[in-house]
């Protein structure tokens, strides 16, 4: 499968999101695929260094908290350095990036920081396109 | 209890959940040399599925499950380069019908499974003997030059590699069978 790509977008916050986009995202990597992933609004949390403190379950999903400790999901940020080992691209919207007043120092290293036709460039090839 | 099936690599992925043990499944194969087999062992019921399409998508060889006391044994075969071009050099073949004709009639015979012990432990042809192809040169002594051996793994390969190795050695009636178990319609056995 080595010429698959997976394009996605994260452009919500919440826990949800993450484990939503992450867990694609690193099990494509794990068939071979070229995957990135570009957040945006919301989703730009994902990749925020505070990102534990900012991720929370929504309130109708409070009741999973539990559920997911039970069977032992791994973090947002190990899912993170999983994703960028198998060489998932994690793209950050410049423009929300700028419109939110963040720095580059916010986010964890290995972001690339780049606008939507960067990610378009690699989306155009892309089989699966996904948007959570 | 859990049997013992012989591989190269175990990977203990129990109590991980979706998507950890394809994620560590496919770290630990490409590290692996290619004709090794690896046991992931895992709890994720997601796995079942899973690592069968990994295995799949990814052109390696899915030997078989053993689910024992909730946990999941997965067996994969790390794909190598000449299996996919399929090189057969000896000359002297039997198809898989062949020898199951002879096998029915009662013809003196042995299978010699030169596959892993795991793939033979899923299924293999009843009575053969099993010696894996690497393991060949240094078990040479329980075999018997003078016999016919009908020699086979999963798609006639390795089994070709076995006879060119027992032909050197002194072995006169050898049979690589095609194309070999992948195509096995006859009856089998596991453990």
């Amino acid at each position: 499968m080595a010429n698959k790509k997976v394009a996605i977008i994260a452009s919500s916050g919440g826990l949800e999101t993450a484990y939503k986009a992450l867990n694609i995202a690193t099990a494509a990597a794990a068939l071979d695929a070229q995957v990135a992933i570009f957040f945006t609004f919301e989703g730009l949390q994902i990749i925020h260094r505070e990102a534990a403190k900012m991720l929370r379950l929504k309130p109708e999903n409070a009741g999973m908290e539990e559920g997911l400790k039970k069977i032992n999901v791994p973090s947002v940020s190990q899912l993170l350095e999983l994703a960028k080992e198998s060489g998932v691209r994690l793209i950050a919207c410049q423009m929300t990036v700028d419109a939110m007043g963040l720095q580059k120092e916010h986010f964890i290293d290995g972001v690339e920081f780049a606008g939507a036709a960067a990610f378009l460039d690699f989306a155009f090839d892309a089989q699966i396109t996904l948007n959570f | 209890m859990s049997s013992i099936i012989e591989t190269n690599h175990v990977l203990e992925c129990e109590g991980l959940a979706c998507p950890m043990p394809v994620i560590r499944t496919k770290k630990v194969m490409d590290a692996m040399q290619p004709g090794e087999v690896l046991e992931v062992r895992a709890t994720d019921k997601g796995s079942v599925a899973d690592l069968q399409s990994w295995a799949k998508r990814t052109g390696h060889q899915y030997i078989g499950l053993k689910e024992e006391n909730g946990v999941f044994r997965h067996f994969i075969r790390k794909a190598s380069d000449s299996e996919v071009k399929r090189e057969v050099k000896f000359p002297q073949t039997i198809s898989n019908d062949e020898l199951l004709q002879k096998l029915a009639a009662g013809e003196s015979v042995i299978v010699l499974d030169v596959r892993e012990p795991a793939e033979y432990a899923f299924a293999r042809i009843p009575g053969a003997v099993s010696i894996p192809l690497g393991q060949l040169e240094k078990r040479l002594d329980q075999l018997d030059p003078h016999k016919e051996y009908a020699v086979i793994c999963r798609t006639g390969n390795r089994s070709d590699m076995a006879c060119r190795i027992l032909a050197e050695k002194g072995f006169a009636k050898l049979k690589n069978v095609l194309p070999g178990m992948s195509e096995w319609q006859g009856p089998t056995e596991s453990n």
